[in-house]
């Protein structure tokens, strides 16, 4: 009988999470792959379609084909582009001799904390096309012809990729500063009488022992990159425009919620998540198999 | 990997099972109804947003209202524009309990029409249709699914005029009523462009965006988006609209300002701009925060060319889920706001949300003098073009087609595309998305 009671024991202690994740988290994404199968509104399910949902989306929709291509392109020039700016920062504030570091990194940090509703309120000023201050200071102070940031096609994607680099690079230099500060500096030591100096320092020594960070920060960008909702729907104003002239600021994850909560096309938008979920576990994992490559 | 595909097909299998097991509530034949009692108490929620709350409140303390549900509570759960919308669509998609009485904004209404998860207030025992015999057809219309069902009531429209001001049009010396079409608009408009401070920059158009223009050819896009089964048709319609809007840009009589931003709210009042297109709400707007200083300046008309649109427009509906009690409560609720004179006009009153029930245009306050536009019969107007805006079938893909179309119209704006060029990748798209 006690023997029975101890082998239960660790299940009963972990059972209250595993109940309320299978009840909230994995019933709903399970029940989502059936979803995906049917053409499915408001009204719940209405005809059957097998895979025809995931065929359609991959072909045809324009909507959906240009949603990737929006959302690759913010990858490259909004989410990964962020580490290119975040190592050097994470190596200056890292420096012993920089002063008021604490400040700094508090200041970089804030954006990421900032309530999107807000950043979308001073975006959207700082964007306005007549009346905005990036138009105010291109126009009165470069003397150039103001940009039309969330009319103009390419213009969004930018304006869209200038909001996603401001808000989480702070958060990469916050992750990369922790990586820095657990590399031993018996090994820069060593670099130095080797005669390495500045740069090379950093090349030999500092980016090869950050790489599993480098890994993880890309992976969690690549993951977030892929999802990119918020920053399009606030700037672009909600799913009425579906991301503005062209589509230009429509995303894959914009579409996929606006095709479930704009157009009541449940199955189609399930179809979406299932779609990007493979595209994100295959990023994810090609990322790991070129940082292995690299570690080796 | 077996194990996974094993377990997927295992969780698909079940999800299967649930989905044919789960089925939505079907509607209770009418014999089986529960009648409402008025000797029983009643708790009614009412799922409203901006300040429809307001309104109803106002109606339910007046005595009619008391008199006829002495028994009855009715508590809201007000939300802004955008939340309460998106709320309704999850708790509808998800099936869960909702208000007894939900509003719809027309703009949302076509999504609910098709979409389901809406009692059909046409079918018995409600009867809607007769119900609403006095209600201006074109709202009715809008609520009417193709196969006959009506998903919610009309409570109040928004026909929409060309709101100007006396002075500054005086001062071009030019006038905005009776013109004979768009063209003729813009012509007048271009002498209402003006550089009051002579600084060498215009600070004085004769409209906010051009963008407000686009929706009124095509009866304020509500519906009518399909001929027979095709989109975008016919072509001249939507051709046409984009003709309009890239019109006005070009004569450059629009201030390109942002509809609800600081620049758009204060052009009517300090002067940028000399007239605006809208939804007759707009007038109260005007009048009560937007230009308050400005009593006896603004005036309203008829659109150029007669054109007949509504901008604005609220419904109530009885969700599916709601227990067959509550329905009952609530339908004799709904019939009270939309179809009593004393529920219509106590709204008109408190917010300015003009009725959609007929037989109260004729009531002595819609003839009276409007001192905030200078004396007019602004309500006879509105009453006027209300009967004669002509019926337009909604369809589930309203709510995607008007986000193509918008696009569009800034595509044309503002990226110098042409009309041609701009219906087409609207018609390609629209064509994708409905399936």
């Amino acid at each position: 009988m006690v023997e029975t009671g101890k082998r239960i024991a660790p299940y009963v202690f972990i059972s209250p999470f595993l109940i309320l994740f299978a009840v909230f988290g994995l019933f709903p994404i399970l029940y989502s792959i059936t979803i995906s199968f049917f053409k499915w509104t408001l009204a719940g399910p209405q005809d059957f379609r097998g895979i025809q949902n995931y065929i359609s989306l991959l072909t045809t929709d324009p909507f959906f084909i240009g949603s990737l291509k929006t959302t690759f392109i913010l990858l490259v020039f909004g989410s990964l582009l962020q580490h290119v700016f975040a190592i050097p920062l994470a190596i200056v504030l890292n420096d012993q001799k920089v002063k008021g570091r604490g400040f700094f990194k508090i200041m970089y940090f804030l954006p990421y904390i900032t309530s999107t509703v807000v950043i979308a309120l001073v975006f959207n000023q700082l964007y306005e096309q007549n009346y905005g201050w990036f138009n105010f200071i291109i126009e009165n102070w470069l003397g150039l012809e103001g940009v039309k940031w969330i009319q103009n096609p390419g213009a969004i994607k930018a304006s869209i990729a200038i909001m996603v680099n401001w808000r989480f690079i702070g958060w990469n230099t916050i992750i990369y500063l922790a990586g820095l500060q657990a590399i031993d500096k018996v090994l820069y030591e060593a670099a130095e009488i080797d005669g390495a100096t500045g740069f090379r320092k950093h090349w030999h020594v500092t980016v090869p022992l950050l790489l599993p960070i480098i890994f993880f920060a890309v992976s969690m960008s690549i993951i977030g990159g892929m999802q990119l909702f918020e920053e399009p729907f606030v700037l672009m104003k909600g799913y009425e425009t579906m991301g503005g002239p062209s589509n230009a600021g429509l995303t894959s994850a914009y579409y996929l919620l606006g095709t479930g909560f704009n157009f009541n096309r449940f199955g189609k938008a399930s179809a979406i998540a299932w779609i990007l979920f493979a595209i994100i576990m295959a990023m994810t994992w090609m990322n790991k198999v070129v940082t292995d490559r690299l570690q080796r | 990997m077996k194990k996974l595909v094993f377990l997927l097909t295992v969780a698909v299998a079940a999800g299967l099972l649930f989905v044919g097991c789960s089925g939505k509530k079907e509607q209770t034949a009418a014999a089986d109804m529960p009648s409402f009692d008025p000797e029983k108490e009643y708790v009614v929620s009412i799922g409203a947003y901006g300040d429809l709350e307001k309104a109803y409140k106002a109606v339910m303390d007046t005595d009619d209202f008391k008199s006829t549900f002495p028994n009855v509570t009715v508590e809201f759960q007000t939300a802004d524009f955008g939340g309460h919308h998106s709320r309704l669509t999850t708790v509808l998609a998800a099936g869960e309990a909702t208000n007894d009485i939900e509003a719809l904004e027309v703009g949302y209404i076509a999504k609910f029409v098709e979409g389901g998860g809406l009692t059909d207030l046409a079918a018995a025992p409600y009867n809607g249709v007769e119900v609403g015999k006095n209600i201006v057809d074109f709202a009715m219309s809008n609520a009417t699914t193709s196969d006959g069902a009506l998903v919610a009531m009309p409570v109040d429209i928004a026909p929409a005029v060309l709101f100007y001001r006396q002075s500054l049009v005086d001062e071009a010396g030019v006038s905005l009523e009776n013109l004979e079409s768009w063209d003729e608009f813009i012509e007048v408009g271009k002498k209402l462009v003006a550089d009051r401070d002579g600084d060498g920059e215009t600070d004085q158009f004769a409209i906010p965006n051009a963008n407000e223009v686009a929706m009124t050819p095509l009866a304020g896009g509500k519906g009518g988006w399909f001929q027979d089964g095709k989109p975008l048709e016919p072509k001249e319609k939507f051709t046409k609209a984009l003709t309009v809007v890239k019109k006005i840009r070009e004569a450059g009589i629009d201030g390109d300002l942002g509809a609800w931003t600081g620049p758009w709210t204060q052009s009517f009042a300090d002067g940028t701009v000399a007239a605006t297109i809208n939804g007759a709400w707009f007038g109260g707007a005007l009048k009560t925060w937007i230009a308050t200083d400005l009593s006896g300046d603004w005036r309203a008309t008829r659109l150029p060319g007669d054109t007949l649109a509504a901008l604005g427009g609220t419904y109530l509906s009885i969700p599916a889920e709601v227990p067959d009690e509550q329905k009952a409560v609530a339908w004799e609720l709904i019939k009270y706001l939309t179809t009593s004179s004393n529920a219509q006009l106590t709204t008109f009153e408190t917010i300015d949300a003009f009725p959609a029930l007929t037989t109260v245009f004729d009531d002595p306050i819609m003839n009276e003098p409007v001192e905030y536009f200078g004396g007019q019969k602004v309500r006879q107007l509105y009453a006027e073009i209300a009967r004669e805006i002509p019926n337009a079938a909604v369809s589930e893909y309203d709510a995607a087609i008007l986000s193509v179309f918008g696009n569009a119209i800034t595509d044309v704006l503002v990226n110098d595309a042409s009309v041609e060029e701009s219906y087409q990748t609207a018609l390609n798209s629209v064509l994708a998305i409905a399936d």
